[in-house]
């Protein structure tokens, strides 16, 4: 009850004209973000995050919340209209939504989609209400050497789920670690890295480092080749489903709110991995799993709603104990920092009228989406006929001012370049980023804990394992390591013996 | 890949060694505590590990159709990207003395008439659009205080 009340109390909040404007706003440029190709939701996140640095943290993480879950809705509008997924989420979504454009049924696909996401999203938030609330109520036991065993565990969960090859998204994570030593330490206040650069005191801005690695360097491996695209055309009278289309994939539906709700509690999954296991799960109990790839009904559903339900996942972990679940995440939580908040179970107690403004946010924006989504979508859709050579220079102009907004300064411009060169060699490399950019976030966190740890226990590091809670989560985190190292040889001797 | 692996890992050790030269400074534990140079050490140590993994890994593994990608782009797609970092390197150093707006409409300008062969009548109205509307948007009504040029503006 003590969550509904809560819910009620956050509805008042949200529901201010401003604070609902910056959900629309917010809901408004996702749907725009997750349509274009070229620029993902955490990239744009960060870029606007600079901009809402005067703004009050609830209607500004309102905003930026609704951005994140309208790209969701988004994405699936250019997979089933020309078969260009605007997000890696959407790629599933592509495989059937397009092929059932192609039988003249784009609209009744368009219409599933923003449907499934609609109820996902709505199942989704009132799953993140009561399981961020209770996981936030027992970890309010935890302690520094638990909070530092907590964010290690959660650093090498987001490696060990992130799909990417393990060495390379390790390298990338100590290289975010090294990151967030740069500039004055917590212990003897000693300046590392800086080299008498007074704008490095501060540290490297996490800002600056996803404007870069994400922001720009998307941009410089989209401008490389130009997509020439020719959405279908969509009528308006085409875009609503039948009442027994969408009966025939309720379950669907439901399956992929669970999928996607469960595995982004997960720290590391993130809405691209669900989407894809929805896609199995559907497959697997279909009747007729032959007909996947040809158009289902269920193979949009399913992965849609994943995605949408996975941005409630992924904010379980983020507002509950203070570690991102995604790229996307860790931008939120970047900005929870940047606005003074301190993320983490004691969010839900010192900053509660915050966290329940902005999880009521999410059903007003829901319904915002699907609202704007249904009749607006031919509209979005003629977004696609800008030339992308019109639109990338606007998307480095927004990067430069926010850099230059980050610390009134053009070091930070020149930053953000060195940044993006690197981002842009590091795609080319299969390097991914988001590991480095987590670790830039927690690394701090991980050192000061660490340090409180330690000089509680008078410098006994036996305490990690004599606390029951710390030495559970280093116990999972050792077996889940071990695990993944067995898999990961077997599956090179399989590989080879296969080859052989 | 195998190229790049081996390219990443090389610059992983450097890295590593910069990373341990930095620790170096500092102390590495204090009477209870870790000090400054303990997290340094330990990623100078980490990144060591995982570039020689990384190259070593390399040699061992059998190619596959990933190792043979190209790793760069065509000449042309190559150009262009160096084209936009350069141009975008121009606006950090002529900010100070070209004055926000004036920058950006002369970047626009040169993206679209440089790179994309927009005519330079379209490129220049382009140019001076978006910079208008950022000027509008982010100095008039968000007052953010960009730096003024030697013209005043």
């Amino acid at each position: 009850m003590d969550v509904l009340s809560n819910l009620m109390s956050g509805f008042v909040t949200c529901l201010t004209p401003y604070n609902l404007w910056m959900s629309v706003l917010g809901a408004f440029l996702g749907t725009m973000v997750g349509i274009l190709p070229g620029l993902g939701p955490s990239a744009t996140m960060a870029i606007i995050l600079p901009i809402t640095f005067g703004m009050n943290p609830t209607p500004a993480m309102i905003m930026l919340t609704s951005l994140y879950y309208g790209a969701m809705y988004g994405g699936s509008t250019t997979s089933i209209l020309v078969n260009v997924p605007g997000e890696a989420s959407s790629v599933v979504t592509a495989m059937e939504g397009y092929q059932l454009a192609r039988r003249g049924k784009a609209g009744a696909a368009l219409g599933l989609a923003a449907i499934g996401s609609f109820v996902a999203g709505i199942i989704g938030t009132f799953a993140l209400a009561f399981t961020a609330s209770t996981l936030a109520e027992f970890s309010l036991k935890f302690g520094p050497s638990e909070l530092f065993c907590l964010v290690l565990l959660g650093m090498f969960t987001i490696i060990y789920v992130g799909g990417k090859g393990i060495t390379k998204s390790l390298m990338s994570m100590v290289i975010g670690l090294g990151l967030g030593c740069v500039g004055t330490d917590i212990v003897e206040g000693q300046n590392r890295f800086t080299y008498g650069i007074a704008e490095l005191l501060d540290g490297v801005d996490f800002v600056i480092l996803v404007m870069g690695t994400f922001g720009i360097a998307e941009v410089l491996e989209s401008a490389e080749e130009f997509m020439k695209i020719e959405p279908m055309k969509v009528k308006f009278r085409d875009l609503f489903p039948k009442l027994a289309e969408v009966w025939s994939v309720r379950w669907a539906i439901l399956r992929g709110t669970l999928v996607g709700f469960g595995i982004c509690c997960i720290p590391g999954s993130g809405p691209t991995i669900s989407s894809f296991l929805s896609y199995g799960v559907e497959k697997t109990v279909s009747k007729h799993p032959e007909k996947f790839g040809t158009g289902v009904m269920e193979g949009v559903a399913g992965p849609e709603s994943a995605n949408n339900a996975a941005v409630c996942g992924a904010m379980v972990p983020m507002f509950s104990l203070g570690i991102p679940g995604s790229g996307a995440t860790a931008v939120l939580l970047g900005g929870l920092i940047l606005y003074g908040l301190k993320p983490g179970p004691l969010l839900f107690v010192e900053n509660a009228d915050f966290v329940w403004a902005v999880i009521a946010s999410m059903f007003i924006g829901n319904i915002v989406l699907i609202v704007m989504n249904l009749p607006l979508v031919p509209l979005f859709a003629s977004l696609l006929r800008i030339p992308y050579s019109l639109i990338y220079p606007a998307i480095l102009i927004v990067c430069i001012v926010g850099a230059y907004a980050v610390a009134s300064g053009l070091f930070e411009v020149g930053l953000m370049l060195a940044f993006a060169i690197c981002g842009y060699f590091m795609k080319k490399a299969d390097i991914p980023a988001a590991p480095m950019l987590m670790a830039l976030i927690m690394g701090p966190m991980l050192e000061r804990n660490l340090y409180q740890a330690l000089n509680l226990a008078h410098g006994n590091v036996l305490v990690f394992v004599q606390r029951p809670i710390s030495a559970t989560l280093l116990s999972i985190l050792v077996l889940t390591s071990i695990f993944v190292a067995v898999k990961r040889a077997r599956g090179g001797r399989t590989v080879q013996e296969t080859e052989e | 890949m195998r190229k790049a692996d081996r390219i990443f890992g090389i610059i992983g050790l450097g890295l590593s060694f910069w990373c341990y030269l930095e620790s170096t400074k500092f102390h590495y534990m204090t009477r209870f505590t870790p000090g400054p140079g303990f997290l340094p050490f330990w990623v100078g140590v980490a990144l060591a590990i995982l570039s020689c993994y990384l190259i070593y890994d390399t040699f061992r593994r059998t190619p596959s159709k990933q190792d043979n990608k190209k790793i760069l782009p065509e000449k042309h797609a190559l150009v262009r990207v160096g084209g936009i970092l350069l141009l975008l390197f121009c606006v950090r150093f002529s900010m100070p003395i070209l004055g926000f707006p004036l920058t950006l409409a002369v970047f626009t300008t040169a993206v679209l008439f440089v790179l994309e062969r927009y005519s330079l009548v379209k490129s220049l109205g382009y140019g001076i659009a978006y910079a208008t509307a950022t000027w509008f948007i982010f100095e008039y009504i968000l007052a953010m205080g960009f730096p003024k040029g030697l013209l005043g503006i």
